[in-house]
């Protein structure tokens, strides 16, 4: 399987603070990637250093074979939402997309993308009215509608119901079958758990430990949650 | 759909053209006070008995209302949009963000300049035309009075752009709209007096700030793209 997201020995300090610290991972075409961490284990930094929202101290990223920051070309097989997502709240959400697709320089199906959403009634609603479970899916339809080959989401199961987030493991499942590969961060373990392929254990800056969902879960049974918290917890 | 129609979608234009509105009628209520202050106190001298005072000061005043507009204008457009959270989805477009803050400054001329020069000489024609109703026609020394008005116009455009993108690049290193909106006051205590005080040679004058106006906003512009260009979110 193709290599699509790269990150080799990378390192982030922010004054004398050491954030990420010879970070490395892979991450395979049509795979689901949690990256899990406590608060403050640097997930969100290491996925803007990926989207060159932040510059790496030493190391390289590569993302579909190019390094990242080489130009923003790469930037247009990205899709991403970091953080809580904003929008510009005069806009209703067909405005949002058909925007991020020129931006994009790309073509989507915006009504399908608002039903695969959970939008498809409130395309012509501005952004100020929406609820939080709202905005979180429409920044995950605009995340994904111009059909990137490498998907970024930072904790994006925040602020959804219990039958949203189903319904969004279920997209992400979808998007992976079709070869879309997908960074997911949580410090939630059982989110992470039940949606990625393989896990990685975002510690003292760097990836303490990588294993494979369904492998380590037939290993540790009912354990599989301390297992994974000894390792977020681990010093040094 | 072309970076300067997605720019203009992101902005509340209806919002700006009341505030225009708003400017211009203020601006016309003081001409118009003016126009008969000239008349009933002759002795305040040419500021108010001629059409180069009358000029000079309505310009003066244009420009200094509209700095501050082109500011909070500025800072809403680029201070808000660089400093704030928005700037987290503005960097992952494949778009260089010098391109992306270019079309910013143009839209910021372009609305500035276009309601200066109108509201400049909107203002400037409808004191004319009362003046001619009621009959107190101050003196005109110059018979180019309309292309005087017009070039004032144009150039006080011109300055309070410039005063905005030096203001909007202030408060993006301060991080504050309210920085962006606090210089162009600075600005604007200095450069109205400089054109109101010599009411005889008002298109010098705002040539002249023109001129300096232009250096000083390319200068915080270079600052300003070169700063967002390395920035990180």
């Amino acid at each position: 399987m193709n290599i699509i997201l790269e990150v080799n020995s990378v390192e982030k300090s922010y004054g004398y603070s050491q954030v990420i610290n010879h970070c490395s991972f892979k991450i395979r075409e049509g795979e689901i990637y949690g990256l899990l961490g406590i608060n403050g284990a640097g997930k969100t930094t290491l996925m803007k250093m990926i989207l060159g929202l932040q510059q790496t101290d030493r190391g390289n990223i590569r993302v579909l074979g190019r390094e990242s920051g080489d130009d923003t070309e790469y930037l247009s097989k990205i899709g991403s939402m970091i953080e809580i997502p904003v929008f510009y709240e005069h806009l209703n959400a067909v405005e949002i997309l058909s925007m991020h697709l020129a931006l994009m320089g790309k073509k989507g199906n915006i009504p399908e993308t608002l039903a695969m959403a959970g939008l498809e009634n409130a395309g012509k609603k501005p952004v100020s009215r929406y609820s939080l479970g709202m905005r979180q899916r429409l920044g995950i339809a605009r995340a994904v509608i111009h059909a990137p080959k490498l998907l970024i989401l930072d904790e994006p199961l925040n602020g959804l119901d219990p039958v949203a987030i189903t319904e969004m493991r279920e997209l992400m499942r979808n998007l992976a079958a079709r070869g879309m590969s997908i960074l997911l961060s949580s410090h939630m373990v059982g989110e992470i758990r039940h949606t990625a392929d393989r896990i990685g254990i975002l510690s003292d800056g760097y990836i303490k430990q990588e294993f494979s969902v369904a492998e380590q879960a037939a290993e540790c049974g009912e354990n599989f949650e301390d297992y994974v918290i000894n390792y977020m917890r681990r010093k040094g | 759909m072309n970076l300067f129609k997605i720019e203009m979608m992101k902005i509340r234009l209806s919002s700006y053209l009341w505030a225009v509105f708003g400017i211009f009628i203020s601006m016309q209520a003081m001409g118009i006070l003016f126009l008969f202050l000239g008349v009933y106190t002759p002795q305040e001298g040419e500021l108010f008995t001629e059409w180069s005072g009358l000029s000079a000061l309505s310009t003066a005043l244009t420009i200094a209302c509209f700095s501050v507009f082109s500011a909070v204008a500025g800072g809403r457009m680029i201070v808000d949009e660089y400093c704030g959270k928005n700037a987290v989805m503005l960097f992952t477009y494949p778009v260089r963000r010098k391109k992306i803050l270019n079309v910013k400054c143009m839209i910021l001329l372009c609305i500035t300049t276009g309601a200066v020069f109108i509201s400049n000489t909107s203002v400037l024609g409808i004191m004319y035309f009362t003046a001619k109703i009621f009959g107190i026609m101050p003196e005109s020394s110059e018979g180019s009075f309309i292309l005087q008005v017009l070039l004032s116009g144009l150039l006080s455009g011109i300055i309070s752009s410039a005063i905005g993108i030096i203001s909007a690049a202030v408060g993006w290193i301060k991080r504050s709209v309210m920085a962006a909106v606090i210089c162009s006051l600075l600005i604007v205590c200095i450069v109205p007096n400089f054109i109101a005080g010599m009411p005889g040679h008002i298109v010098m004058t705002t040539f002249a700030a023109g001129v300096c106006s232009i250096f000083a906003a390319g200068g915080m512009y270079r600052f300003l793209a070169k700063g967002i260009e390395r920035m990180e979110v």
